[in-house]
């Protein structure tokens, strides 16, 4: 039985020195990326100048066309994710006030979002690769069920991410890899309809949102312009009242949510397709950036 | 509670530590242990289902007990078939109840009858179909006096209901079990290592190539109208290595962990993908159920004694049989029906005792057909699979009708975000490695051990499919 106890501890210390060692290969690899992510390219840059950052869900991903930005002389920049929720765009946007980013205007989609505090996990786990690293990265998860198991157990966060941040992604970073989510300024056309244009969102109801909150008081405290929008649905959305909860809850953010009609703009009910995105980014630009 | 959580991490070291530290007086003390062990391993799922096994067991253990005693011929027969018939009432009333019932009334419906079957909402109880199968095993072999019955209650729970097989097998035998839980078990360093070995080669099949491959072939199988000749193939060999992985992982995880409480289980995978014909690939594939059905249904029908007419017979009833073991559902009997086809032509030539030696290729012409008889084998195999996945008879002829008519081969951006092909070098790697341990139970054991243990370690741990969780597929049935 002895033998067998030392035998098994071996294995186990096997174990724990193979996950200690993944662990550093993996983090080493995304820390010496800068081109498959938004967040590994924030956490990579400093002392970056812009007119206008976009922040929000694939929501704003898929409706600020960063090039119409840029030719009205603007530099600007989308940071929408899709799948993200609005703890992502927090904790991206204190990333970029650490790295002394100068930014002018906060331009953030808060509309569906509003709806939940939870983090998104599959766009939230490529903070994760930093949780060591970076004490904003590390507070700003430290409220999380799993922090402990994510922050203390070596390789956690790879194996419960496999599918974002596991063998594959870190394959693919340690090649240089590109990826598109950087083309287009951060902006990300969608084609035509081929989604349902069919939306029930009677269910959600808005909160008062605290990372909301946080995007506020960032903007505040760092002098800078914050402009909220909500922005467009299709119009056989169920529950549209759900917008006027969010206006009546924040006066302060404008409602966008019907400035681009007909199905041709969208690609589904919630994203809008590149004509639409090119047509509704015309009006915002219109609206707040026209002097 | 499955053998690749992180619950059954501890709950297996403490049942090891209990077993042979605090428990190991004798057998009854280390068969306590492990008959309670196995009741709460089993009431994780469901607690109220360990009522529906404690029931399934006293009802073996009682009649098997009335059979041997009986005095009379009739006596014995009475006992015997009250117990065949509540054990199958029970597989009936849970797991083919709905199915009857949906199908006659579309029967009649069909015929212009308007009825809505009366459907029980009853949830599978997990395992059902495998511990139903050991004590129908028992009260058989007692019937036929093969056995005698057992009068120690713990002994026979333990037989019945054993952590390591209850939820999914493998099928054991009285005769091979019971005697392992009579006498009390000494501890043996090589047996218990090589558990270790086989439990986590066993890990590395499960998380690594079934959830893998499960990932992809749920992709392509979800969506197989929108998918290519080349996809659809694919699928097909994902869904046969993810169904192989699933299930020889969790047969290979029950039998290392078993190995640690110093008894052996039946092997149920003897790398069956590597046959050379289809009646090689059922003497390797879920051997305890091929075996059960050869000797308490095929052999009682009367085998292959009674001419070709009655081997054909006899064939066809126990394919069709083991498909519908596997579930309530049609696609299921087809799989089986699909493979007796398969295997008439070797009954018709006599041939289906061939191929009994462990295959080996050389540089030579007749390996070469020998590896043409197994890449054949397995392709018949895929096609097979394909009813046994697909949603409906319907939708599998289609699958098969779109790999031929699409005729587009080029790679494929899946559902799940990856391209057709991705994972075809970790299939190729795997295949490499269960060829080079083909004369072994596992690959780890042996030269360099400790280095193909760090690979598996790193495999499991780097390669793994974690965050989408794959239940075992067996489980279900």
């Amino acid at each position: 039985m002895k033998k067998f106890l030392i035998f098994t501890i071996r294995i186990l210390l096997l174990t724990v020195l193979l996950l200690i060692i993944l662990d550093f290969i993996y983090t080493s690899i995304y820390s010496h990326s800068s081109k498959r992510s938004k967040v590994e390219q924030v956490y990579t840059s400093k002392n970056k100048d812009y007119d206008v950052i976009i922040l929000g869900s694939s929501r704003a991903n898929n409706h600020f066309v960063t090039p119409l930005f840029e030719q009205k002389g603007l530099k600007a920049f989308n940071y929408g994710m899709s799948g993200g929720h609005l703890f992502e765009a927090s904790l991206l946007l204190k990333l970029m006030v650490e790295r002394n980013y100068k930014i002018k205007t906060v331009l953030l989609e808060a509309d569906l979002n509003l709806s939940n505090e939870e983090r998104a996990e599959g766009v939230s786990a490529r903070f994760l690769p930093y949780i060591h690293q970076s004490k904003t990265i590390r507070d700003h998860f430290s409220k999380e069920n799993d922090f402990r198991a994510l922050y203390y157990i070596p390789f956690y966060r790879y194996i419960v991410f496999d599918t974002r941040i596991g063998f594959r992604e870190a394959y693919k970073t340690a090649i240089a890899a590109t990826t598109n989510s950087l083309d287009h300024l951060g902006y990300y056309p969608l084609g035509n309809k081929k989604g349902n244009m069919k939306n029930n969102i009677a269910n959600l109801k808005p909160l008062h949102n605290k990372y909301y909150e946080e995007i506020k008081q960032i903007c505040k405290t760092n002098r800078i312009n914050l402009i909220v929008v909500t922005t467009p649905m299709c119009s056989t959305v169920l529950g549209m009242d759900y917008f006027e909860k969010v206006i009546k809850m924040y006066p302060e953010i404008h409602n966008y949510e019907g400035v681009v009609q007909g199905d041709t703009y969208f690609s589904s009910c919630g994203h809008l397709n590149d004509a639409g995105a090119k047509k509704f980014t015309s009006i915002i630009i219109s609206d707040f950036f026209t002097k | 509670m499955f053998f690749n959580s992180f619950s059954f991490a501890l709950f297996l070291p403490i049942v090891f530590l209990l077993y042979w530290f605090v428990f190991n007086k004798n057998k009854s003390t280390q068969n306590a242990v492990l008959i309670i062990a196995s009741y709460y391993f089993y009431s994780c799922w469901d607690w109220r289902f360990l009522f529906l096994l404690v029931f399934s067991t006293f009802l073996d253990y009682y009649t098997g007990i009335r059979i041997e005693k009986a005095k009379t011929e009739t006596g014995r027969k009475i006992w015997f078939w009250l117990s065949i018939s509540i054990n199958l009432g029970f597989l009936g009333v849970f797991k083919y109840y709905n199915f009857f019932a949906s199908s006659f009334s579309e029967m009649l419906n069909g015929v212009g009858l308007q009825t809505s079957p009366l459907l029980l909402d009853v949830v599978l109880p997990v395992g059902i179909s495998f511990y139903t199968f050991h004590g129908l095993s028992y009260v058989i072999d007692i019937y036929l006096k093969r056995i005698k019955a057992e009068y120690n209650f713990v002994d026979y729970s333990l037989f019945v209901s054993y952590f390591p097989l209850l939820v999914a097998g493998p099928i054991e035998r009285a005769t091979h079990l019971l005697p392992q839980v009579k006498v009390k078990r000494s501890f043996d360093f090589e047996k218990a290592k090589e558990g270790i070995y086989q439990f986590i080669w066993g890990l590395v099949k499960k998380v690594v190539i079934a959830d893998t491959c499960a990932t992809y072939a749920n992709a392509i199988f979800d969506n197989y109208e929108s998918m290519n000749s080349l996809s659809l193939l694919l699928g097909a060999v994902y869904f046969a290595f993810q169904i192989y992985g699933d299930f020889s992982g969790y047969s290979d995880m029950a039998l290392g962990m078993s190995k640690l409480f110093g008894i052996d289980l039946l092997r149920n995978f003897n790398y069956p993908y590597f046959s050379r014909d289809i009646a090689e690939f059922w003497r390797r594939w879920h051997i305890s159920l091929s075996s059960w059905f050869r000797d308490y249904l095929y052999i009682p029908l009367g085998g292959s004694s009674g001419g070709m007419t009655m081997k054909v017979r006899n064939t066809f009833i126990i394919f069709l049989v083991s498909g519908f073991w596997h579930g309530a559902n049609w696609t299921f009997i087809a799989w089986g029906f699909i493979n007796a086809l398969y295997f008439l032509p070797l009954l018709l030539l006599n041939k289906n005792r061939s191929n009994m030696e462990t295959v080996s290729l050389y540089w030579d012409f007749a390996s070469f057909k020998v590896f043409f008889s197994i890449i054949s084998t397995f392709a018949l195999t895929c096609l097979a699979w394909i009813f046994f996945r697909a949603k409906s008879i319907e939708v599998a002829v289609d699958y098969i009708g779109r790999i031929v008519t699409n005729r587009n081969f080029a790679s494929q951006y899946l559902e799940n975000e990856r391209y057709n092909y991705e994972i075809l070098l970790l299939v190729f790697a795997f295949v490499i490695t269960e060829w080079n341990s083909r004369t072994q139970i596992e690959p780890i054991s042996g030269k360099y051990s400790m280095v193909k243990l760090a690979l598996c370690l790193f495999a499991i741990i780097a390669l793994g499919t974690y965050s989408d969780y794959k239940e075992f597929i067996y489980f279900q049935f």
